[in-house]
């Protein structure tokens, strides 16, 4: 009879990705991930965020056994990575920064080459290859050696590269970096559609593009891996308690309404450029109850409002809040 | 399983294999330094072979046709040519590219230092062959020579096997060391004063001097002589002619006059060879390339990319 999976088996099969105290020291000098305990569940758009020089790459790098751990291992859905591990490459499209591609050949040329490289018999490997090439939209340039195609070419051909073994596991290194806007949106969307079927591994530094893509994310900081979890979790992590009030009407009024403001109990305003009122509100009493009581002032007053929002973007927010809290707590750790 | 199945079976595994040999082949051919080669080796061979089309016998001429390749000046381009797959920037692309893919480093270094080996023995034989075949076929005003299709071809593999232990080295050497530049000035010194090196341990018979020395009486050899052989018995006037070749050889580089010879030939002569052991040769050389390459994997499987 065959054994059933206990729970534990269960959930690790869940997971895409699996490492446990990851650590890699480049020559005995530069920590470059630091104890990383990472899980990144299968079907989900994962956002590997972080400053430069965090880690982000190097963690891409042991996944893909082109680097050894120093210590600790890791996992692609449940088998070990490492330099011979040709079965977990199988199952990863990896698209690096600035991909350096052989400039000598043309792009079919080199998707074949990939292909071949995947053991995809000829009659997949052919009509994925264009299908690919219209998707990224590098149809008319297959006649070009690919040194003479521009960053943005580069980059999408490296999408496709990373496509051609239709791999389950997508990790994609800085994938909007040197793209015009068309094409960043172009990417973008492509990461939310493949999203849907696939495991997406986007890291970046790029916050915006975190904010539109991703449902799970991961925040890196100097080697090590400082938040995890659920873009929600990452939002609820903030405390939305600053406010921008746009206001129209003299700017008398509006100074007159800044004091008034606070005097109230536990709120503080001050005046921001052109005719906006910044509110925060400085204690633990309800964000909402302030708020309507700086909202009766403004509708008691001569002014007309015209826009309110929550200061900042709250992924940014949130996001640099997570860094200054790791700073803070350098020596704890 | 049927026969057509399990020819299909190992046509996919053998897939990633085939493509980077096939990709590295015509990177290789792309590149001006294999053109170039291909160009001056052409011209030498020929510029070699006309100049003492009237002076050597077929065997001391088809040795000499061969020296460039075993002692100057072309280990330095199989050298350059073994080097540079998984050093310097060459690293970095074949990350990207090729190993972040379904394939092994072992595969990958495989099939990279096969078509390495692939290039070198084509450009070498496409020169040479014909050469030789004109040399023997051809009617010219030397006495007849005994030169055998069964010498020929052994002393061809020779030479052959001897590149293929440069290339490895190049390997080995860009492996371990990962400037190109500096793997090929160690490899220099080191090969230079390979002579050298071999007589401090008595193995001067490898020595690529040695080697061609000896190749004239190898290319006289008949497969039957071969089986019933115990001794060697050279013609004494080969090795005359041999103490004066390397020194023909740079004047027909050069174009100057060749130097007279030595006063005290007994002198030279009591550390020439005038035969090799196929045998010894080919484990000689086979053995140390086998463990260039072997190391040349170790290295670069725990090597960080």
């Amino acid at each position: 009879m065959p054994m059933r999976p206990s729970m534990g088996e269960e959930l690790r099969m869940e997971l895409a990705i699996r490492t446990e105290h990851l650590t890699k020291i480049y020559s005995q000098r530069l920590i470059a991930v630091n104890d990383m305990n990472l899980e990144v569940p299968q079907g989900s758009v994962f956002g590997l965020l972080g400053p430069n020089g965090a880690g982000k790459t190097t963690t891409l790098r042991l996944l893909l056994g082109l680097q050894r751990p120093t210590a600790g291992h890791a996992e692609v859905f449940g088998k070990s990575c490492g330099p011979n591990a040709v079965g977990v490459r199988s199952q990863i499209g990896y698209l690096p920064t600035n991909p350096k591609l052989p400039g000598n050949l043309r792009p079919i040329e080199y998707l074949d080459l990939l292909g071949k490289l995947s053991r995809l018999p000829r009659q997949v490997r052919k009509p994925r290859i264009s299908a690919l090439l219209r998707a990224v939209g590098l149809l008319t340039a297959t006649e070009q050696r690919i040194q003479t195609f521009s960053t943005g070419m580069c980059t999408r051909l490296g999408l496709a590269a990373s496509l051609v073994a239709d791999p389950p596991l997508l990790l994609w290194d800085e994938p909007t970096a040197g793209l015009d806007p068309t094409a960043r949106r172009f990417t973008l969307d492509l990461i939310r559609e493949l999203g849907k079927t696939k495991t997406v591994v986007v890291a970046t530094h790029i916050l915006s593009d975190i904010d539109q893509i991703c449902d799970h994310i991961g925040v890196m900081h100097e080697g090590r891996m400082i938040f995890t979890g659920s873009m929600q979790d990452m939002k609820r992590r903030l405390r939305r308690s600053d406010f921008r009030l746009e206001l129209e009407g003299d700017a008398e009024d509006i100074r007159r309404l800044a004091h008034e403001v606070t005097s109230l109990k536990g709120i503080d305003a001050h005046l921001g450029a052109g005719q906006i009122l910044l509110v925060r509100i400085t204690d633990d009493r309800s964000r909402s109850r302030a708020l309507a009581e700086v909202l009766k002032l403004v509708d008691a007053s001569n002014l007309s409002l015209q826009a309110i929002n929550s200061g900042q973007n709250v992924t940014e927010n949130a996001y640099l809040q997570l860094l200054q809290e790791d700073e803070a707590h350098g020596f704890q750790r | 399983m049927d026969s057509s199945a399990k020819i299909s079976k190992l046509g996919t595994r053998m897939m990633p294999y085939l493509a980077i040999l096939r990709y590295d082949l015509r990177t290789l051919w792309a590149s001006r330094l294999v053109r170039l080669w291909l160009a001056a080796t052409a011209l030498l061979t020929l510029m070699l072979a006309l100049a003492n089309w009237t002076k050597f016998q077929d065997a001391v001429l088809i040795a000499s046709l061969l020296f460039p390749y075993l002692v100057f000046p072309w280990f330095f381009v199989v050298v350059v040519l073994g080097v540079n797959p998984v050093s310097g920037s060459q690293a970095e692309a074949l990350a990207d590219g090729i190993l972040s893919r379904p394939v092994s480093r072992c595969g990958y270094l495989l099939a990279a230092w096969s078509a390495r080996v692939l290039l070198v023995w084509g450009v070498y034989l496409v020169v040479v062959i014909p050469v030789i075949a004109l040399v023997t076929l051809a009617k010219r005003p030397v006495p007849e020579d005994a030169v055998t299709v069964y010498g020929i071809v052994t002393a061809l593999g020779v030479v052959g096997l001897v590149l293929t232990f440069l290339v490895s080295l190049g390997f080995l050497m860009g492996t371990l060391l990962r400037k190109p530049l500096l793997a090929v000035v160690v490899l220099i010194f080191v090969w230079y004063p390979i002579s050298l090196i071999l007589s401090i341990f008595s193995l001067e018979e490898f020595s690529p001097i040695s080697l061609v020395q000896a190749l004239p009486t190898q290319l006289r050899q008949s497969w039957r002589e071969v089986e019933g052989k115990s001794e060697t018995n050279v013609a004494k006037e080969d090795m005359n002619t041999f103490t004066n070749q390397f020194s023909h050889f740079f004047s027909v580089l050069s174009g100057t006059k060749p130097k007279p010879k030595a006063s005290n030939p007994e002198f030279f002569e009591s550390k020439k060879f005038e035969d090799f052991s196929l045998g010894w040769v080919t484990l000689g050389y086979g053995l140390p390339t086998l463990v260039a390459v072997i190391l040349a994997t170790l290295c670069f499987y725990w090597r960080d990319l």
